[in-house]
C-alpha cells in the first residue's frame, strides 16, 4: 500500500478539490453513502427497495462500506469532489466536514418536511447555529446488563447507581464469581466517558472547538477504571482481546458493559440464550443538572448535489427519518428514532431489548440537557490517542498523570495545526 | 532494445539501396509495432503510476489536508519527522521486521526448496501446498485467521496449555505482538522456494558428479556448488522480499485493528502514513513519510547491489 495509496490519493487531489468539484449526480440516481455490517447494508436496500416502490423518482444508487472503508472512501471522493448527494457522517467528522463546506444548508430544502419536530427538537439538531445536518437515531451512554445473570445470581440492580456504589459492587461480584467478571474494561468508550465529564461538571469539547476537560478530568475517568481492572473486577487486556473489549469474546461472561444505547440491539442477537437490559449511566451525587445528553448519528445533502437532487433527497430524508415503514425492515441499529411520532408508532412493533433501548432514550431526551459540542477539525484521531494511552497505563508504562497529559497534548496539537490549515487556506 | 531489432528476412552483409531502402521501413514497421504492442503498458505507467507519484511528490512539499487547496510549505513535511516520536517508533517496528522475516523466510524457503528438489513422488503437489500461502499470506482472511491463533483462546494457547504452559493473548502483548507477523510473513514462504526450485534445477547435475568421483560430501557440494550457483536467485529473493517486507501493511492493519497497537508495537510504517493520509486527512505529511520510505528502499537496494560484487557468483 503505502506510497501507492498516498500517491493515488494525490492524483485524485490533482483532479481538483472540493470547492471546484461537479459534486453528485445530477438528474440520474442519487446517490446515498453509509456504513455498517450486511445485514445492515440487506435491510436498507429492502427499504429503499420500498420506497423506490412508492416513489420511482426516488430510486437511489447505493454506496456501502465497512466504518472505515467507508471514511477511506469519502476520503477520496472529497479530494476528487465527488461526494455522494447524501451520505452518512462519522462522528469524529462531524465539524471537520462542516469546515470545508460538505453540507448543504437544509432550510433551502422545501421538500424536507420537519412538522413533526418541537422547536427544541430542532434546536438540538443544529450545528454552529445552522440546520445543515439532519439526524436520523438518537444513542445515550448506557450500562447495559445481563439480566438472566441478575435473576440466576440473586443480584438486587437498583434504578441507580452513583459510580462509588457501582465500583463497589463490581468488586464484590467478581470475587463472588470466579467464571465471570462484573463489568468489561471500557475506559475507551466515548458515550460513557462523556457522560462522566459532564457530571463532573466538564465537555468532551468546548464551544470553542477546544478539548473540554481538564487534566484531572481525564485522569478520575482513568483511575476509575484502573481501580476496577486492579481490583479483578474486569476482565484483563489480553482476556478482552484489546482495551476495547470484544463482545464476542467475554460477552456472555460479564454481568454489565458500558456502551452506546442502540449497541444492544445486535449484540443481544449473539447470544440469545441471555436476556439483557439497560440502565443509566451510575451517577454523581455532584452531578450538575442537563448532565445527560443526547448523541445524534447524522446525515447531510452534499454541498454539490444539484438543486434537483437536494430536493429528492430531502424527500428521502423523509422517509428515512419519518416512515415507520423504513423502521421495521432496518430495525433500530442506529438508535431510537429521532423523529418523536415514528418512535411512538414504533413502540407498538419493537422488540423487548429495543423497548429497553426506546425507553432508555425517551428519559434523557426528556430530561432538561445543557448544550454538547460535536468533535472540532483535527480531533478525529482521539480516540486512537485515548486506546493507546490506555494501553500504556494497562501495561505499566505510563502513570495515569504522565498518560493523560500527554493524550491531551497530541489531541491539542492535532487541533492546533487543524485550525493552522484553516487559517492560512 | 529497439536497435537490436532486425528484419527476418535481412541477408547479412551490406545490403543492396533498394534493399536498405525495404529494410529502413521494415525496421519503422517493427518499431511502431512494438511501440503499438508496449502503448498500452505505458499509457498505464504514465496516468496510473508517474502522474499520481509527481503528484505525490508536489504535496510532500505542502500542508493538503484533502479538502482545502494544498498550500507550499517548503521542507516542513521532512523536518517535523525529526520530533516525530511516532515516525522513529514505525521506523523501527518496520526496520525489525525486514530484519528478522527476510532472513528467516528465505533461508526456511532454501530448505523446503532443497527437500522438494530431491525428487519426491507428488513434487507438484507439495510445491502447492506450501506455496498457498503466499498467495493467502497478505490477505485479510489470513490476518485474522491469525488473530484467531494468537488469541487468549487460540490455537497455540491452546496447545501450550495440553503441556501445562499458560501463554497470554499473543497479540495483545507488546514485547510478542510483532514477532506474531514476523512468523506470518515467515509462513509466507511460498514464493522464494518456488524461485529457489527453479533456480536448483539449473544447477548442472555434471558438477555434482565430478565432486562425487573427487569424494566430496553433500556438505562440501552444498558450500561449494549449490550455494554459490544459487546465489543469483538468492539476491533476486532478497531483494524482492526486503522490498515488499518494507510495504507490508495489510497484517498489521487487520491484527491491531488500524491501530498499530498494542502501544505501537506493530505501527509498520505503511500504517503509519495510512494514519497520517486518511485518518488525519494530513495528506501531505502523508506524501512526505511515502517517498522518505521510497528513498530508504532505494538506497538499501543500491547497498544490496554494490555489495552483490562480494558474493553472487554470476559463472561468467
Amino acid at each position: 500500500m503505502g506510497a501507492g495509496a498516498v500517491a493515488g490519493a494525490g492524483a485524485l487531489a490533482a483532479c481538483g478539490g472540493v470547492a471546484g468539484g461537479g459534486g453528485g449526480a445530477s438528474g440520474g440516481a442519487l446517490r446515498y453513502a453509509f456504513w455498517g455490517n450486511n445485514v445492515r447494508q440487506t435491510n436498507y436496500q429492502k427499504a429503499f427497495d420500498l420506497m423506490a416502490e412508492q416513489d420511482e423518482e426516488l430510486a437511489l444508487t447505493v454506496e456501502f462500506a465497512e466504518y472505515s472503508a467507508f471514511q477511506e472512501r469519502m476520503t477520496t471522493q472529497m479530494a476528487a469532489g465527488n461526494v455522494a448527494d447524501i451520505f452518512w457522517i462519522p462522528s469524529a467528522q462531524v465539524m471537520t466536514y462542516y469546515a470545508n463546506d460538505l453540507y448543504r444548508p437544509l432550510d433551502q430544502v422545501e421538500s424536507l418536511d420537519l412538522s413533526d419536530y418541537s422547536e427544541a427538537d430542532l434546536r438540538d439538531f443544529l450545528l454552529d447555529g445552522g440546520h445543515n445536518t439532519m439526524p436520523f437515531g438518537i444513542f445515550v451512554p448506557v450500562i447495559r446488563y445481563n439480566a438472566t445473570f441478575v435473576q440466576d445470581d440473586g443480584v438486587d440492580w437498583p434504578d441507580s447507581w452513583d459510580w462509588d456504589g457501582f465500583a463497589e459492587f463490581a468488586k464484590g461480584y467478581s470475587a463472588e464469581h470466579q467464571d465471570r467478571w462484573a463489568v468489561a474494561y471500557a475506559a475507551d468508550a466515548d458515550l460513557p466517558f462523556e457522560g462522566w465529564l459532564r457530571q463532573h461538571g466538564e465537555q468532551l469539547w468546548s464551544e470553542d472547538g477546544r478539548i473540554g476537560y481538564t487534566q484531572e478530568g481525564l485522569e478520575s475517568w482513568f483511575a476509575w477504571w484502573e481501580d476496577l481492572r486492579g481490583a479483578g473486577a474486569t476482565p484483563s487486556i489480553g482476556e478482552q482481546d484489546g482495551v476495547g473489549a470484544s463482545w464476542e469474546d467475554v460477552g456472555d461472561r460479564c454481568l454489565a458493559w458500558f456502551s452506546n444505547s442502540n449497541h444492544i440491539v445486535d449484540d443481544a442477537t449473539m447470544f440469545p440464550e441471555h436476556e439483557f437490559a439497560l440502565s443509566h449511566l451510575p451517577v454523581d451525587p455532584s452531578a450538575p443538572a442537563g448532565h445527560q445528553f443526547l448523541y445524534f448519528p447524522r446525515q447531510a445533502i452534499y454541498s454539490g448535489a444539484s438543486d434537483e437532487n437536494a430536493e429528492r433527497a430531502g424527500e428521502v430524508f423523509n422517509f428515512t427519518t419519518g416512515d415507520v415503514e423504513m423502521l421495521k425492515i432496518v430495525g433500530l441499529t442506529m438508535g431510537a428514532p429521532v423523529n418523536p411520532r415514528v418512535a411512538q408508532e414504533y413502540a407498538e412493533f419493537a422488540s423487548p431489548t429495543e423497548t429497553a433501548m426506546l425507553e432508555i432514550v425517551t428519559e434523557d431526551r426528556e430530561a432538561d440537557r445543557s448544550p454538547r459540542f460535536e468533535a472540532p477539525p483535527g480531533s478525529s484521531t482521539w480516540r486512537t490517542v485515548m486506546t493507546r494511552v490506555l494501553e500504556e497505563i494497562t501495561l505499566g508504562s505510563s502513570s495515569i498523570p504522565d498518560a493523560a497529559a500527554s493524550m491531551i497534548a497530541e489531541i491539542e496539537q492535532s487541533i492546533d495545526r487543524a485550525a493552522s490549515g484553516e487559517e492560512s487556506s | 532494445m529497439t536497435a537490436t531489432l532486425r528484419p527476418v528476412d535481412a541477408p547479412s552483409g551490406s545490403p543492396p539501396a533498394g534493399a536498405r531502402s525495404r529494410g529502413g521501413r521494415g525496421r519503422r514497421s517493427q518499431e511502431l509495432a512494438a511501440h503499438l504492442f508496449m502503448s498500452p503498458w505505458l499509457i498505464g505507467l504514465a496516468l496510473v503510476t508517474a502522474a499520481p507519484m509527481l503528484a505525490s511528490l508536489y504535496l510532500s512539499f505542502t500542508d493538503y489536508n484533502i479538502m482545502s487547496s494544498p498550500r507550499f510549505v517548503g521542507l516542513d513535511n521532512f523536518v517535523r519527522m525529526a520530533g516525530d516520536a511516532r515516525f522513529w517508533t514505525s521506523a523501527r517496528v518496520t526496520s525489525l521486521y525486514v530484519l528478522v522475516s527476510v532472513p528467516l523466510q528465505l533461508a526456511f524457503a532454501l530448505l523446503l526448496a532443497l527437500v522438494l528438489d530431491r525428487g519426491l513422488r507428488g513434487l507438484s503437489i507439495y510445491r502447492s501446498a506450501y506455496y498457498l500461502p503466499s498467495l493467502l499470506g497478505s490477505s485479510v482472511a489470513v490476518a485474522v485467521l491469525w488473530k484467531q491463533i494468537f488469541g487468549q483462546e487460540g490455537l497455540v494457547n491452546q496447545a501450550l496449555d495440553l503441556i501445562g504452559i499458560q501463554g497470554g493473548n499473543w497479540l495483545q502483548n507488546p514485547d510478542s505482538a510483532l514477532w506474531t507477523l514476523i512468523i506470518l510473513n515467515v509462513w509466507t514462504f511460498g514464493s522464494p522456494m518456488v524461485i529457489f526450485l527453479a533456480g536448483l534445477r539449473q544447477i548442472p547435475e555434471e558438477l555434482y558428479e565430478a565432486a562425487r568421483v573427487d569424494g566430496a560430501s553433500q556438505l562440501r557440494m552444498f558450500r561449494h556448488i549449490t550455494i554459490p550457483l544459487l546465489t543469483p536467485i538468492v539476491f533476486f529473493n532478497l531483494i524482492l522480499q526486503t522490498i515488499g517486507s518494507f510495504q507490508a501493511f495489510t497484517q498489521a492493519h487487520v491484527v491491531s485493528g488500524g491501530t498499530g497497537g498494542p502501544v505501537d508495537s506493530t505501527l509498520f510504517y505503511t500504517l503509519y502514513i495510512y494514519q497520517q493520509a486518511f485518518v488525519n486527512f494530513d495528506m501531505g505529511y502523508a506524501s512526505a513519510l511515502a517517498w522518505v520510505l521510497l528513498l530508504a528502499i532505494a538506497v538499501i537496494t543500491a547497498v544490496h547491489f554494490t555489495l552483490s560484487r562480494y558474493w553472487v557468483f554470476y559463472g561468467d
